[in-house]
């Protein structure tokens, strides 16, 4: 059994934010079905393929993030598919939507609207700036989302040496996105304990640009009662773990207190019994020429010898790993991290896999992701249409 | 801003109990999602070990070991009450036995197996209290030869491949942001899986106990790598502002100082229309910059040409001109400058609370606002023990004369 058994989701969104908070439902259980345009969901259009041949059934980003979900397609910008989509909203618990605030009233799909057919409905909206606000129907992305949340000022946490020549950077792969879509599902879980114990229903307004700014939110501290704010100039960095190079690649070292671990660990190098490097507050100071000195130390050995002794001597650290390392990693194999999931086109293939071991309601792949109309005749026929029906809407292009 | 107020019953979790042991980063920010959504969270500190935060971003003016001015500490424990126990002491284990009894969830993110050691493993109290849900987080899981190896945000994202992947096309690897990123999705995913734990145990009376390993939360927003690499052998590569399809998609310069806006055109249609709003250069008009296939090609000389434009207005203006136009774009914003800008402020997303050692203090939010009218529950972050009265007397029943001889015999300390 999953812990969110009997729960019905829509997903009316695309890309990463909407089908990841999706996904998050799904894998514990709650009955989802994604509705796609008839041309189908952007990210089967963006990779990576297998032999970098594109197909829509083929794309590894579509494929991780639709896991457990049930796949329909349907023309909402028809008046006819827009009905079909009011009987599903009549059937749900939650909608999740990604769509500009003017889109859903365009196409008579708002809160207001849906409220009025399923007054208990939970609908989720994922926008890049909120439902309110003067930015409400402005365009963003995972890029613009990062930069407009003061993420990508800070990054690379390193700094660099020339402000001028290196500009604000975006986080890894799409780690905006990500965590937007991990916010909503937070939001949207909250409102599911909620309306247990009312019985009415929500409209959860997740803004991207909030998700992403919450979690700088230790500097924001900082910046609203010191004054202090970071940019990308080298040396800002003080405290929590820092990159050396080594022989054959990177390490990254978190010193905090474990620093007299760590002077062992490097065989007690002179330097370290000086003044300047005596008490934590003074190496803080002098965080920059500290690290060039353990560097020395680092450059001399390899990231498997460095990440030996880090066992060994009990200090936090890891080379900086290949995602080759990480499908092939020890721990993640003891725990049964990955999984193998078959798919009708695209084949057996490694995916990452629960989030958090959960022991009375684990986490579960129960189907792969939806071939791109796949329970077009399982969802329309709960719905009452006739086989003769789907071939109608079909030809229609409404399905 | 939102104003604080401690009344929440109407709040989602309005009602439920957490027992926390939660400390640095990633654990307070979980336990403060629940709280914020209406959770009674007891947070349990010890004079012996104080919470590293409690020390970090004491503001000028207060003393350095001031533990109660810590702003690190504020930004992730509002909304919290806090007791202290010195839990080597036995009866200690108790009062913390007892306060598991009233509770709903237990919360920990010690580096290893610490609350068994104090007779509190998930047996124990699933005995104490049928149905506890008893959320661990850990870098690398609660089990395997890596769980008790000491990890911390920055470690994980070596380890988990982002700090590989982020950085400048060209450059070196770096480590994520300004802020403990990884620390961030693990706590998120906590709060989740607590919250889908308590959905199950309303309807069943089960509870639940939860392995939450960083770098399996932190794994899952990598899936496209995971994907790239068992599909193609495919290592992935360091993109910085750029996209694998869409061009322009960059950050440029303007014309403030360290100023920069960040701008994104998909497909033809945007691409005229940005074209257009910049005042259709001739450039614009070149074969390299056609389709955009040409533009990722000629991507330096692009940018360089972009860059000449966005140099002669600032951030905002160019956000501005280009949305109108129906093209992504955004300031990139300083963490100074999020705190005015336009929309956060008209969301308020920033809160503000009466602190009785810092003052009036202005936080971060959660991106979260419940239903209708309400607050979330904002009440300012707990000054160390301040609620060993409440709980250890209201809640817990022991009488003055017992909490004070706790107290000097520092079992309450």
């Amino acid at each position: 059994m999953g812990a969110l058994d009997g729960l019905k989701v829509l997903e009316l969104s695309e890309f990463i934010s909407g089908p990841y908070c999706g996904k998050i439902l799904a894998d514990l259980g709650a009955e989802l079905i994604k509705i796609e345009k008839p041309d189908g969901d952007a990210a089967r259009r963006w990779g990576p393929f297998p032999g970098d041949i594109p197909h829509l059934e083929k794309s590894g980003l579509f494929l991780f993030l639709n896991t457990n979900k049930l796949g329909i397609t349907l023309n909402i910008e028809s008046e006819s598919g827009r009905e079909i989509f009011r009987q599903l909203i009549k059937g749900a618990d939650i909608l999740i939507e990604s769509n500009q605030p003017k889109e859903m009233a365009r196409l008579g799909i708002d809160y207001r609207s849906l409220k009025k057919l399923n007054p208990a409905l939970i609908m989720t909206s994922i926008t890049h700036f909120g439902n309110t606000g003067p930015y409400k129907n402005y365009k963003g992305s995972d890029l613009i989302n990062y930069h407009m949340s003061s993420e990508a000022f800070g990054n690379p946490t390193e700094g660099v040496d020339d402000r001028d020549k290196y500009p604000p950077l975006r986080g890894p792969m799409h780690a905006a996105d990500f965590m937007t879509g991990l916010t909503a599902a937070v939001c949207t879980m909250s409102a599911i304990i909620g309306r247990q114990r009312d019985k009415v229903g929500r409209h959860v307004d997740i803004s991207a640009q909030e998700a992403l700014a919450s979690v700088t939110r230790q500097e924001l501290a900082f910046c609203l009662c010191e004054g202090l704010y970071p940019t990308r100039q080298e040396g800002r960095k003080r405290v929590g773990g820092f990159l050396y190079k080594c022989q054959d690649g990177y390490v990254n070292i978190w010193i905090g207190p474990h620093w007299q671990k760590l002077v062992t660990m490097m065989g007690n190098p002179d330097w370290t019994e000086v003044e300047l490097f005596k008490n934590p507050a003074l190496r803080a100071e002098h965080q920059q020429d500290c690290n060039k000195l353990i560097e020395l130390w680092t450059q001399e050995h390899t990231m498997a010898d460095i990440d030996r002794l880090g066992i060994e001597y009990d200090v936090p650290l890891a080379p900086v790993r290949t995602v080759k390392e990480v499908v092939n990693d020890e721990q993640l194999a003891y725990r049964n991290f990955f999984v193998e999931i078959d798919h009708p086109v695209a084949g057996k293939l490694k995916y990452p896999g629960a989030p958090y071991k959960v022991s009375a309601t684990p986490w579960e792949i129960k189907r792969h992701s939806p071939l791109l109309g796949e329970h077009n005749a399982e969802v329309y026929k709960r719905l009452g249409y006739s086989k003769k029906d789907i071939d109608g809407l079909k030809r229609a292009g409404i399905i | 801003m939102r104003k604080v107020t401690e009344k929440t019953p109407d709040l989602p979790l309005a009602g439920l109990r957490v027992t926390d042991f939660g400390q640095m980063w990633a654990g307070p920010h979980l336990s403060q999602w629940l709280a914020v959504m209406g959770a009674e969270v007891i947070k349990v500190e010890t004079y012996l070990r104080l919470d590293f935060m409690r020390m970090i971003g004491i503001p000028p003016g207060f003393a350095r070991d001031n533990f109660n001015a810590g702003t690190a500490f504020a930004s992730l424990n509002y909304g919290k009450k806090s007791i202290t126990l010195n839990m080597n002491e036995p009866r200690a284990q108790e009062l913390a036995k007892k306060l598991i009894k009233i509770s709903d969830i237990v919360t920990e993110n010690f580096g290893g197996a610490i609350l068994e050691r104090w007779g509190l493993s998930y047996e124990a109290m699933k005995k104490l209290k049928p149905g506890i849900i008893y959320y661990a987080g850990s870098g690398y899981g609660r089990s395997g030869p890596a769980k008790s190896r000491p990890s911390y945000a920055e470690i994980v994202e070596a380890y988990d491949g982002s700090t590989y992947l982020n950085g400048y096309p060209g450059g070196g690897p770096a480590t994520v942001g300004v802020s403990p990123w990884t620390d961030a999705t693990q706590a998120m995913h906590g709060a989740f899986a607590i919250m889908a734990a308590l959905y199950h145990r309303d309807r069943t009376g089960e509870g639940q106990y939860i392995d939450g390993a960083m770098i399996e939360s932190s794994s899952n927003f990598l899936g496209e790598m995971v994907m790239g690499y068992t599909m193609n052998g495919e290592l992935g590569e360091r993109r910085g502002n750029r996209d694998k399809y869409m061009a322009p998609h960059g950050c440029y310069r303007c014309l403030g100082n360290d100023e920069w806006v960040a701008i994104a055109v998909d497909g033809q249609h945007e691409w005229a229309a940005f074209v257009k709003a910049i005042g259709s250069p001739k450039w614009a008009e070149k074969a390299e910059f056609k389709n955009e296939k040409n533009r990722r090609k000629n991507q330096d000389e692009l940018d360089r040409l972009i860059e000449e434009w966005t140099r002669q207005h600032h951030q905002y203006e160019v956000m501005e001109l280009l949305q109108k136009a129906g093209v992504a774009a955004g300031a990139s914003l300083n963490i100074k400058d999020l705190v005015s800008d336009p929309q956060l402020k008209a969301r308020q997303f920033f809160i503000e609370t009466e602190h009785p050692v810092l003052g009036v203090l202005t936080l971060p939010g959660l991106p979260w606002r419940p239903d209708g009218k309400q607050k979330g529950n904002y009440s300012y972050p707990p000054l160390l023990g301040e609620h060993n009265d409440y709980v250890f007397g209201e809640l817990l029943g022991l009488n003055k004369e017992e909490i004070v001889k706790l107290k000097e015999e520092k079992v309450i300390y």
